[in-house]
């Protein structure tokens, strides 16, 4: 007999990765969620598993010329540039409204070069108030920094090696969907310090106005994201649990609803992040936190015990992927 | 087979001004330009059909400051007249004159100055790149050859962006305050996607959709 209903308190939504414990596993992806502090028409940020903010560099940073986005079928193409108001802004003015609002911060981090990454992340380390660093190494809308250190697995390495140094807090490896080598750059990240690895970030992308023959965003290429790239982000969520078993991942791509976090925690992921699906619908992140609960609910099922459900059942495929 | 159409495109919201409303019946008004999947798809809703809105976001045009009995200038291009039904009512109820100024490349491009008729006690001026409606050439040097000698306090604008472009230095040369409505593709519509800066000073971007999406010319590089 599974375990009744009434045994699951609040707690049936709780996850543990690794070092990092949250409420329940729906978080919000960075630069689809601001500081957070523009959803609080919509979202009860307390409500929220986590909130990964928009990436952050020591110095503000002004970003890319428009334009800057173009929506795409099922999705949209941004090459935002990682525009952001710096760390110290970040620490002075969003962080203590964000506390008092009972949310559970994740400080996305990026930066040119190695020492910017370890600068910024020193300086949130006298913050209070944040669980969780996540390393963006997979950007590719910046001319430097960002993906190039996730295309390389010696980068990686090298880049995690020096972060998990700078930091007490859990730490959480954002990886590229272009690497060459997805699961050797999962592997680098995790034997050099990450606690979680979350994937994926958006996919390099291009679109063309026909009329003018130019690129419709002005930085050429952008980052595609959105319900399109879903399969694709559950096929390497899949294949790097696969290949690193107990590994915490966090699942992002496309994620709209229940039924796109069942599967992605099938897969292996251990928690989502919610990303695009916030521009259409602010409110959507905690009403799938309310779809999960009632499921869970209903089914007498903890979320712990969803995850992972498809890896037993091993394709030809996915194990050609996974041996890289 | 059967198809539910639009589940793809459009995919993300988009972002119009309140062209009027009416708070007693809970009417708003919307003028809308089909150009794209998103626009036709709102052209294609049958009537009674449920759309689902976010709003009202951003600024709004400010008529503070002006005097009974002021003049002003609105300043439209094309699908540019959209935001303006609401605001000459404003501005009527505090009997403030609007000369309204409507370009387009085309007569057809300025059909929507029919919407305009009886909202001013202010002139009208029509004009086309062509020539096939109103004055030939562009409203902004219609409203050039006025302003000078229009005694307006103000001026409105709203239109693409090449008209901001010519009519910025325009209203900066007559020492004339303005406001002009900004149109930038929206992502989201409340400061998360970043995806509308426009350029501002200092090579910093304002987030139209949160700053503006009115703002006064000079705080742009155009």
């Amino acid at each position: 007999m599974v375990s009744a209903p009434e045994s699951l308190g609040s707690g049936a939504l709780q996850v543990r990765l690794g070092p990092l414990t949250l409420k329940n596993p729906i978080l919000t992806a960075s630069g689809t969620f601001g500081y957070g502090l523009e959803f609080t028409d919509f979202v009860d940020l307390s409500r929220l598993g986590g909130l990964c903010t928009k990436g952050l560099s020591l110095q503000p940073h002004a970003g890319n010329s428009p334009p800057r986005i173009c929506e795409t079928p099922a999705g949209m193409l941004n090459a935002i540039g990682l525009q952001n108001v710096g760390a110290a802004v970040f620490i002075e003015e969003k962080l203590p409204r964000l506390r008092q609002l009972g949310a559970t911060v994740i400080a996305n981090v990026w930066g040119d070069v190695e020492e910017d990454y370890v600068a910024v992340v020193e300086a949130l380390e006298k913050a209070e108030g944040l669980a969780a660093i996540e390393l963006n190494i997979s950007c590719p809308n910046v001319a430097r920094g960002g993906m190039l250190f996730g295309n390389s697995p010696s980068a990686t390495a090298s880049l995690v090696r020096r972060v998990r140094a700078a930091t007490r807090r859990p730490l959480i490896v954002k990886l590229s969907p272009n690497a060459p080598d997805l699961i050797e750059s999962a592997r680098a990240a995790r034997e050099t310090g990450a606690d979680v690895l979350s994937l994926v970030n958006t996919f390099v992308g291009m679109a063309i106005d026909p009329e003018t023959a130019r690129p419709r965003l002005s930085f050429g290429t952008g980052g595609l994201s959105g319900p399109a790239i879903r399969p694709l982000a559950v096929r390497m969520v899949y294949q790097v649990a696969r290949a690193l078993p107990d590994t915490p991942l966090m699942g992002i791509g496309g994620i709209e609803g229940l039924t796109d976090v069942l599967e992605f925690l099938a897969a292996g992921a251990w928690a989502v992040q919610v990303g695009t699906a916030n521009f259409k619908d602010p409110g959507v992140s905690q009403r799938i936190v309310d779809e999960l609960e009632a499921y869970c609910s209903a089914r007498g099922r903890s979320v712990a015990s969803l995850i992972g459900r498809a890896l037993s059942s091993g394709t030809a495929a996915a194990d050609a992927g996974a041996e890289g | 087979m059967l198809e539910i159409p639009g589940r793809v495109r459009p995919y993300l919201r988009r972002a119009y001004s309140v062209a009027d409303a009416e708070p007693s019946s809970g009417e708003v008004e919307f003028l809308v330009k089909t150009i794209g999947p998103g626009t036709a798809a709102l052209e294609n809703l049958a009537e009674g059909s449920e759309a689902r809105l976010l709003g009202p976001l951003g600024n709004a045009f400010r008529t503070d400051g002006l005097s009974e009995g002021a003049r002003v200038a609105i300043v439209a291009g094309g699908i540019g007249a959209a935001p303006f039904p609401l605001l000459l009512k404003a501005l009527a109820t505090r009997s403030i004159v609007a000369d309204f100024y409507l370009g387009g490349r085309s007569a057809r491009e300025i059909a929507l100055a029919s919407r305009f008729v009886g909202l001013t006690a202010g002139k009208m001026i029509l004009t086309t790149d062509d020539g096939s409606a109103g004055e030939k050439g562009f409203v902004t040097g219609a409203f050039a050859r006025r302003a000078a000698d229009g005694g307006y306090a103000r001026a409105y604008a709203c239109g693409p962006m090449p008209m901001f472009a010519a009519l910025a230095p325009i209203v900066a040369g007559l020492g004339l305050a303005a406001e002009f409505s900004t149109e930038a593709a929206m992502g989201c519509g409340f400061g998360a996607c970043l995806g509308c800066v426009l350029p501002g000073a200092n090579n910093t971007y304002i987030v139209s959709c949160t700053t503006g999406p009115i703002l006064a010319p000079e705080v742009v590089r155009w």
